[in-house]
């Protein structure tokens, strides 16, 4: 895609700047030289159409074209202590559609990948169940499969952006989110199978990493449409994202969805785990802390133009594309407005709509090159419509860290050059 | 026993009638769709009770009726005001759990078609130890005891579930080995104990150099101690002190997940004396000589236990507007910027001087 190229020169406003605008008139220059004689593009005779490439077997697992080489997973590296406990962003600019590559969705790991060999994994229930059991990968694959397409958030996604703009680019702001089909097998097909004992009411999920990392789930959910998954996108969970197994909980917070999932545990109350008490709860301006915030909130950030994808092709016709996604289930409706909030028009929902789903949408817009102050507001089908920074920090002050849904607004200049700003 | 016959049947002939000739009952598809209840309840010879009580002979029963098992106020009331469970009562019940018996307390969120209905009612109308099944289910289904009746007996048997019979029976060693999670009851906390002073010692030693001498951390590693009283302020400082509500999540982490790089290394008495010097780091015991075991565990209190409230979010203003969102001249004037990340500067780049702002991810 284009974008990508355009992102090559990185993510900085500075160099954008110098490096863009220089380029936009160069290129437009050569643009009008070489048209007299005709296109060299067209007219002179390129390699890849004179000479034979690689053959089959050149790269036995694909990769992308060197010329998307700089779309890659970012990390912001001040963020956390060490990047063996850290998080990394999806390139939402440069990605289109509903579906995030395999080796694009985000990573967020609590003490690093853990690289398991399935043959010497197992997943355990124990707990309040008729008969304790352990289940063997190849056991696994013998329970009935489905298919679903869900997005997965982690409840820190836009949580620096509390206070005020401030990451450059809408990997940053928002890029802790992924959407991928997982293939795997229903929760309570596997939990029926152990039996469940009366008082059984939360389940404790927990991974075999060296976080071990552990949730509480109230069994309502976890026997409504939670999942353990063993593929992603139709191959195999990638290690960083729980292989072989890892659990899907629908529209509710990415830490939940424990990956190198190996216990399940029933219980009759919650553990308070430390990713429970400590993690992910929100503290609020009067120092209570709500707890338990699980499904992710109605949400949407216009990924295209963005700071990584500014306008390089100067007025007229501008595609102005975005996601939107919530935990209630499906998006009703997205609307985009360019004067900051003022006027809103109904930007069209393309390709599939489904429940807790990244939804895509687009709005194409004709620009006159005048500055631009883009947002998108999502609206979900239980109602939800996602509010303003402002409402948010109202209601809740800047301390919350998780849950940031709030509207984002991208400031298009003149010149094309995208930034993160706040406006009133 | 005939009055139940006749129930079954007529209870039959209702189903038919409340779905028409539009839901053709089929138990065949109605034992699929009992695998979204199986996880709470049994059905077959041999049934017990699980999370919800056992299904056999249903069509018929007075509601909250089975010996044994512990319904809700609210479903032994429904029963004696008279709930019989028809395929009538039986369907609206399924579809909407908690609008039929208010305060039941099966967390169910209900079937929401009407063949899966039909089906599930027709499917649990086969398990009639009384007489054969209602015609219609008869020869839809053999009984779906099969499994659980045709199960060896014994150690060897996988899943009481015995819905696929997959996997095997989990060994005491096994749990033991993984099973290592406290709750604040003080469920799972292991034999032991351990002091301030032989805390400060191991922490010396495996803690401070991430965590600091005092809980006051080195670099960007989690602080451990002190903020307390800052969870108004501009910047608050979360600690175990000023935040954590439970002090077996302590316990429970330290033991799972550190020191980090290295889990799972130490003692159950370690991290007894490990939990009781971050105690004393947080001024909450202030006698070096306090000794931490699973008798006195559950005693200690964490001073912000109390902070912590159930999610309201739904509750909020901004969702509660009412009116459709506005989509023409919604804000006066013209749009002003308050503040740009620019300004702040702090996106990575390659190469970059990254200033680094002050709070980071959590
Ligand atoms: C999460 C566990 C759970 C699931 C799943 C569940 N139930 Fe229940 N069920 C219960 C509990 C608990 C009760 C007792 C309710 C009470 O006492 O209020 C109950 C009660 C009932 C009763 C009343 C029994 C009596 O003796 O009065 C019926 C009938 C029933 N369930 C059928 C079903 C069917 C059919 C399904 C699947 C479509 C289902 N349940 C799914 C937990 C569950
Ligand atoms: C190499 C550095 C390092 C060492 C040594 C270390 N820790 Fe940690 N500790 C961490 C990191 C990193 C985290 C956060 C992990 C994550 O992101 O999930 C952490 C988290 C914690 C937390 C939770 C903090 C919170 O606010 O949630 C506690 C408690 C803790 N450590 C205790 C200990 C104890 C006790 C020891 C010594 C036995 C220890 N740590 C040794 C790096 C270290």
């Amino acid at each position: 895609m284009s974008q990508s190229n355009e992102s090559a020169q990185g993510p900085s406003r500075r160099r954008l700047l110098k490096a863009g605008l220089a380029g936009t008139l160069a290129g437009g220059l050569v643009t009008g030289r070489a048209l007299a004689a005709g296109d060299p593009a067209i007219t002179d005779i390129q390699d890849w159409n004179r000479y034979s490439g690689p053959g089959v077997d050149a790269q036995p697992y694909g990769t992308p074209s060197p010329y998307e080489k700089t779309v890659i997973r970012r990390n912001v590296p001040w963020l956390t202590a060490d990047p063996v406990s850290s998080v990394n962003f999806t390139p939402l600019h440069a990605l289109d559609g509903i579906i995030t590559p395999n080796g694009l969705c985000f990573e967020r790991h609590h003490a690093g990948v853990a690289e398991i060999d399935p043959a010497a994994h197992r997943l355990m229930i124990n707990g309040l169940v008729e008969t304790p059991l352990v289940f063997t990968m190849a056991d696994l694959a013998r329970f009935p499969r489905t298919n679903r397409i869900y997005f997965l958030e982690c409840a820190a996604n836009s949580g620096m952006e509390w206070r005020g703009a401030q990451l450059n680019g809408c990997q940053f702001t928002h890029g802790m989110v992924h959407c991928v089909m997982y293939t795997g097998v229903p929760l309570r097909a596997v939990l029926a199978e152990a039996g469940l004992k009366p008082g059984a009411t939360w389940l404790l999920a927990e991974g075999a990493d060296a976080a071990a990392m552990t949730r509480s789930i109230p069994l309502e959910k976890a026997l409504d449409d939670c999942m353990i998954a063993f593929a992603m996108n139709g191959e195999a969970l990638r290690p960083e994202q729980g292989y072989p197994i890892r659990l899907v909980v629908p529209g509710w917070e990415g830490n939940m969805w424990v990956k190198w999932l190996r216990r399940l545990e029933l219980g009759d109350q919650p553990w308070q785990q430390r990713e429970e008490t400590s993690k992910y709860t929100d503290l609020l301006a009067s120092g209570k802390a709500r707890r338990f915030t699980w499904a992710m909130e109605v949400k949407s950030v216009i990924t295209s133009p963005s700071p990584q994808a500014p306008v390089r092709h100067g007025r007229g016709r501008l595609v102005i594309s975005g996601l939107a996604w919530t935990g209630n289930g499906r998006i009703a409706q997205v609307d985009v407005t360019i004067d900051g909030g003022r006027n809103w028009t109904a930007a069209r929902i393309d390709g599939p709509s489904l429940p807790h789903a990244l939804h895509r949408f687009y709005l194409e817009h004709d620009w006159d090159g005048s500055a631009l102050f883009l947002q998108s507001r999502a609206i979900d089908e239980k109602g939800y419509v996602q509010p303003t920074k402002d409402a948010l920090r109202a209601a809740r002050g800047s301390n919350s860290i998780y849950h940031n849904n709030g509207i984002q607004t991208w400031y298009v200049g003149t010149d094309g050059v995208v930034e993160n700003v706040e406006i009133s | 026993m005939l009055k139940f016959l006749e129930a079954t049947a007529i209870a039959a002939v209702a189903a038919a009638a409340l779905c028409g000739g539009a839901v053709a009952q089929d138990a065949g598809a109605g034992k699929r769709t009992f695998a979204k209840c199986a996880a709470c309840h049994a059905v077959g010879p041999g049934a017990r009770h699980r999370v919800g009580p056992e299904l056999n002979d249903l069509i018929g029963r007075t509601a909250g009726s089975i010996e044994g098992y512990r319904y809700s106020p609210a479903m032994t009331k429904a029963g004696q005001g008279g709930l019989v469970w028809t395929a009538e009562t039986l369907q609206s019940y399924l579809a909407d759990p908690k609008a039929v018996v208010p305060g039941t307390k099966m967390t169910f969120a209900g079937l929401k078609k009407a063949d899966e209905l039909a089906n599930i009612v027709a499917y649990l109308g086969t398990f009639a130890t009384t007489a054969a099944a209602p015609p219609s289910a008869a020869e839809a289904t053999p009984p779906l005891a099969a499994p659980a009746a045709a199960a060896t007996p014994g150690a060897a048997t996988p899943g009481a579930g015995h819905v696929l019979r997959l996997g095997r029976q989990a060994t005491p060693e096994e749990i033991a080995a993984w099973d290592i999670d406290i709750r604040p009851d003080g469920l799972g906390l292991p034999k032991g104990k351990g002091t301030v002073a032989q805390g400060g010692e191991i922490y010396e030693a495996k803690c401070a150099a991430c965590h600091g001498g005092f809980g006051e951390s080195v670099g960007r590693w989690p602080v451990l101690a002190g903020g307390q009283d800052t969870l108004q302020n501009d910047r608050p400082e979360k600690t175990i002190g000023s935040y954590w509500p439970f002090l077996s999540t302590v316990y429970d982490y330290v033991r799972r997940a550190m020191p980090f790089g290295d889990a799972r290394s130490l003692s159950d008495d370690d991290v007894y004396a490990l939990t009781a010097y971050l105690l004393y780091l947080n001024d909450i015991v202030t006698d070096e000589n306090f000794v931490l075991s699973d008798e006195n565990f559950t005693a200690v209190k964490m001073p912000n236990a109390a902070n912590f409230i159930d999610d309201d979010r739904a509750q909020e203003a901004h969702y509660h507007t009412g009116a459709a969102p506005c989509m023409t001249a919604c804000r006066p004037g013209t749009a002003t910027i308050k503040t740009h990340a620019a300004v702040l500067d702090v996106t990575p780049e390659e190469g970059g001087d990254d200033r680094q702002p002050a709070a980071g991810i959590q």
